[in-house]
């Protein structure tokens, strides 16, 4: 029997997530069968980078499971990407570009062995591009924001995965910024990687992803971008938000122009 | 008197010829690597954003001291460093605890085992000081550190274990590092980060309890957090880092040996806290980029050339970024005076 089409590259089942008595995320079941760019979209508070955090075992699920390639993380570690919030690092650390970059060489080097030439290689590779090669020496808290965000692009890049998992690599990041980030993501694509997003503006979601899902403490529902986003699904997702009702008409409108 | 090089002949110039004695030496270079390593694994300690984890092991110490010299009835220190050892390693489980059962914040419950901690040491001291029992003369100076009484043996069992623990640090360096900056990525990457704190906060107790001769129960912590926050003003990389406190903290241990050997009635740990804040304070003012000068220096620049019109005043790190430079209002800045342009 062979890993056939057949097999989700990724599937959480049944997966429900509390932090203390709070609960975030109700049984989410969720296959993902093919590689494209996925977008994770709800308003805030939905459960969107928890999501991403119970599939990496970064928080205690209270029930349900996640599978990559039908395996459980542990097994295939070294083919999942996770690209953190920006904000959940200290940027004043001391090191440099380059380190950071190779930090994503470090699990498949395993314990107590040092990068080497070809670590270093691949991390100047990685940062070539995401265009900070010639800031690769500079540390990094004198970066601006979106150059910080490339630098996690490209410590991802540097782990070589099949799967990554990206938690809002647009937030607080500059228009050109973005661009980058989003060209590579569809390098990544394109290269017949799965890159899922967690993604909060609704307007460039429906122009960048190929499939959503969309997410409020429960999933709403998820497939084919164009089938998703539609008035009723984003009603249910957003409703009774009224700060985000502007914006939800916004892109309701787009949808209606483009299509 | 002989040439001597280095900090020995600063301890001959201290305490005169012929008071330098084998046993003296083997002590000083015991304790500078103690105060190399403290500030080792300080830094990762500092890096993790845990500098008062050394505090809570610190301040146990003492109790631990004292029952370990209760229970064998002697002085003997790997015994009593021992005793110092469990104490300090159980102080930290209970601030886990703390942490867990009662949710209270982390200077909260560190604040509460420092303060209980050392209480139970000092009335275990008190309690074999007021009895007299046989053999404790001394005891009293674990708490403010004194090198002085310290044998040849003493000082070797120090620096193996301090050499240990920086080879610990040299081995797990690039584990470390990943653990400190981004605790979320390495989880994900399948680093255990549970048992990777768990070893660097054993090393933090571990350090605290051999520098405890040295610099006593109160102020070996500083041994462990001054020298790492001194170096950070001189340089951005972690590796330096810990190099950069590793010397200071060495240079701070030398030196309250050296000063303490000829004055008996002197404690070395003061003077080892006093020269780790003089290289901090230096290292706070004169620090290249960071320090009050630099800056102060970089902004007056900054002001004069963008008073000039010279664009190159901003720090063009966000240049590829398209930042809407204000390029109208900067010939108009440039007509007027540099403090004028708000207002009177």
């Amino acid at each position: 029997m062979t890993l056939a089409a057949s097999m989700p590259l990724v599937e959480f089942h049944d997966v429900t997530v509390a932090y203390g008595r709070r609960p975030v995320l109700w049984h989410v079941d969720l296959a993902i069968d093919r590689p494209c760019l996925f977008g994770v979209i709800g308003p805030n508070g939905a459960g969107k980078s928890t999501l991403l955090k119970a599939a990496l075992g970064l928080v205690p699920v209270v029930g349900g499971y996640t599978r990559f390639f039908g395996e459980p993380l542990a097994r295939v570690r070294g083919r999942v990407g996770y690209v953190p919030q920006r904000e959940t690092v200290d940027w004043d650390f001391p090191v440099s570009v380059h380190d950071v970059v190779l930090m994503g060489t470090y699990g498949r080097l395993g314990w107590f062995r040092r990068p080497g030439g070809r670590e270093r290689d691949l991390a100047h590779a990685c940062l070539e591009r995401v265009g900070l090669a010639d800031l690769a020496g500079r540390q990094i808290g004198r970066l601006s924001g979106g150059q910080q965000q490339r630098v996690f692009l490209a410590r991802a890049l540097a782990q070589e995965a099949d799967i990554y998992l990206f938690d809002e690599p647009m937030a607080g990041v500059d228009v050109r910024s973005q661009e980058r980030i989003f060209a590579v993501l569809a390098e990544l694509r394109d290269a017949g990687r799965l890159v899922i997003v967690v993604h909060h503006d609704l307007r460039t979601a429906a122009e960048w992803f190929d499939r959503v899902a969309l997410v409020d403490m429960r999933l709403v529902a998820a497939g084919p971008t164009a089938e998703v986003l539609t008035p009723e699904n984003l009603d249910r997702t957003y409703a009774g938000r009224a700060e985000l009702l502007e914006e939800l008409g916004r892109a309701v409108a787009e949808r209606g122009r483009t299509s | 008197m002989p040439p001597l090089i280095g900090p020995v002949s600063l301890v001959a110039v201290a305490s005169g010829p012929g008071l330098v004695s084998y046993n003296t030496l083997v002590v000083l270079g015991g304790v500078a690597t103690v105060g190399f390593a403290a500030g080792v694994v300080g830094s990762l300690a500092l890096l993790r954003k845990r500098p008062l984890v050394g505090d809570a092991a610190a301040h146990a110490t003492l109790a631990g001291v004292a029952a370990a010299f209760l229970a064998t009835g002697r002085r003997d220190l790997p015994a009593l460093l021992g005793g110092a050892l469990v104490a300090a390693v159980a102080a930290l489980a209970v601030l886990v605890l703390i942490r867990r059962v009662a949710r209270t914040r982390d200077d909260a419950a560190t604040a509460v085992v420092i303060g209980v901690s050392f209480g139970i040491g000092l009335a275990l001291l008190a309690g074999i000081t007021a009895r007299g029992i046989p053999g404790s003369g001394g005891l009293e100076q674990f708490l403010l550190g004194h090198t002085a009484a310290l044998t040849a043996g003493d000082a070797r069992l120090l620096a193996a274990v301090s050499l240990a623990a920086v080879a610990i640090v040299a081995l797990g360096f690039k584990e470390a590092v990943v653990l400190c900056f981004d605790p979320q990525f390495a989880a994900a990457t399948g680093w255990p980060v549970g048992l990777l704190d768990l070893v660097l906060v054993a090393l933090v107790a571990v350090m605290v309890v051999v520098g405890l001769p040295a610099a006593g129960a109160v102020l070996v912590t500083a041994l462990v957090v001054i020298p790492p926050v001194a170096a950070r003003q001189w340089t951005d990389r972690a590796g330096p880092l810990l190099v950069t406190a590793g010397v200071i903290g060495l240079t701070a241990a030398v030196t309250g040996v050296v000063v303490t050997a000829s004055r008996p009635g002197l404690s070395t740990g003061p003077v080892i806290v006093l020269a780790a804040a003089l290289i901090c304070g230096v290292s706070f003012l004169v620090a290249p980029r960071r320090g009050v000068i630099a800056q102060w220096l970089a902004r007056v620049r900054r002001e004069r050339r963008w008073a000039r019109g010279d664009l190159s005043a901003w720090d063009l790190a966000d240049a590829d970024e398209a930042v809407p430079l204000p390029l109208p209002a900067v010939s108009h800045v440039a007509a007027v005076p540099l403090r004028g342009a708000d207002g009177k």
